[in-house]
């Protein structure tokens, strides 16, 4: 994500004392977050641990963090874009329509004490999750937190991170943004990346029919897309990489069962601040990793015609 | 069967990527952890080594991975607009490979992030 002003967990966990987590419930779905990273250790800079941070928590419904939180900002579901619109607002003192503060379900009183407590603290933080960019404004939500974070440093230190799923989806980003240059949504069918989600996200991708061939590795949108992008992988010869024979695979024209990572597979994954950390696999397994096999995949292929002319990895030497 | 300890395992279940697990396993399935969380705990206990699917199948039939190797590549070679999708639960090192596979068949990737 570019421009984007944020730090190391590390940092969140000996300087941050204002923790405020928006649209995620990381009681339920990070249990570790609290007191590996956050509010429940000590840090150089805050000493007294969780006697020395606030955390406030805003989502849409009273979730099991909200039990970890010292203040609970309930948001009328869908309001999130106009609240950060508002704090925008008013860290820079200017007015704002009580109408439209009404309207998000929170009162003036909150948001100014809200707006107190972010520029009286030394180290702020966001923490946003899906709640928030994955609802009503999606990306726009993200970057207006991350803009409201970015401003926030003209009165002190703050900074903003997502709150990422499970396995090595962040990794995923980073990769393709150090390889590709964006960070999903590629195509390289003239031969250089090009970027453009909505064209090229694998659901319009499928819904529309334009690909005709597709190399599923470590996913299974057989069960979790909807039915006209299962229609569209039925129809195009798929190929599944996964540790268990998934729903994709028995739609699939190819399934290679793969180890799986961090149990029989090594390697490296990325933490949600996009810390790389090594993979110390516990057991030795009877199936090849996915980097094996799509190293071999790969060599086979470049050993056929190229489908351009100079392709093959020699971009236009000849 | 052997007792084996791995001391500062990394759990891949959920964004956090603990990396100071410890884990205990005899050899099959990992029998025992420390420090991992409730997900954390379930995750590793939910996977063996045990051989419980076929090396590869091909249009449902099992065949060996050199088998499957090969015909996905001519798979993936005959396409015009071939697409790579997933990644989010295989290691960086597979994700660069695959990034290379994609501009070598001038193919789509993509990641379970523009969901
Ligand atoms: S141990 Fe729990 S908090 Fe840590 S990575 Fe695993 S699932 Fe996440």
């Amino acid at each position: 994500m570019g421009g984007k002003v944020s730090c190391t967990l590390g940092e969140v966990k000996n300087r941050a004392d204002l923790i405020i987590y928006w649209g995620g419930n990381p009681a339920e779905c990070h249990p570790r977050h609290f007191t590996k990273y956050t509010i429940m250790q000590k840090g150089k800079y805050v000493p007294n641990g969780r006697k020395d941070r606030t955390m406030v928590l805003v989502d849409i419904r009273e979730t099991p963090s909200a039990k970890a939180a010292d203040i609970f900002l309930q948001v009328r579901p869908t309001k999130d874009f106009e609240v950060i619109t508002l704090l925008r607002a008013m860290i820079k003192d200017q007015p704002v329509d009580e109408a439209a503060v009404a309207e998000t379900g929170l009162s003036l009183e909150q948001l100014r004490d809200l707006v107190a407590r972010m520029k009286a603290c030394k180290f702020g933080v966001f923490f946003f999750g899906m709640g928030l960019s994955m609802t009503r404004g999606k990306h726009m939500n993200s970057a207006a937190l991350l803009t409201l974070a970015a401003e926030m440093n003209a009165f002190t230190k703050f900074v903003a991170m997502p709150m990422r799923g499970h396995g090595n989806v962040t990794g995923g980003d980073v990769i393709l943004r150090y390889t590709t240059g964006y960070p999903f949504g590629i195509s390289l069918s003239r031969g250089y990346p090009r970027f453009n989600p909505g064209e090229f996200s694998t659901i319009d991708l499928l819904i529309r029919g334009d690909c005709d061939a597709a190399l599923i590795l470590g996913a299974d949108p057989g069960a979790t897309m909807p039915q006209p992008a299962i229609e569209h992988l039925k129809r195009i010869p798929t190929i599944v990489l996964d540790p268990k024979v998934t729903h994709t695979s028995r739609l699939a024209r190819v399934h290679i069962t793969t180890a799986a990572t961090g149990i029989s597979a090594g390697g490296t994954v990325y933490r949600m601040d996009e810390i790389p950390l090594p993979l110390r696999p516990p057991l030795k397994g009877p199936y090849p990793t996915d980097e094996e096999v799509i190293r071999r995949i790969r060599e086979a292929v470049a050993k056929k015609a190229d489908w351009m002319p100079g392709m093959n990895g020699v971009v236009a030497a000849a | 069967m052997e007792l084996t300890v791995t001391k500062n395992a990394t759990c891949t279940f959920c964004g956090c990527v603990c990396d100071d697990i410890e884990l205990h396993s005899d050899g099959v399935r990992i029998t025992h952890t420390k420090a991992a969380c409730v997900l954390g705990t379930a995750w590793f206990k939910n996977h063996t080594v045990e051989k419980l699917f076929p090396d590869a199948l091909i249009d449902g039939k099992p065949a060996t991975v050199d088998e499957a190797v090969h015909f996905a590549a001519e798979l993936l070679h005959a396409a015009d607009m071939p697409l790579l999708y997933g990644l989010s639960n295989i290691t960086c090192e597979a994700t660069r490979e695959a990034a290379s596979l994609a501009e070598l068949i001038g193919g789509v990737i993509d990641s379970h992030t523009s969901l």
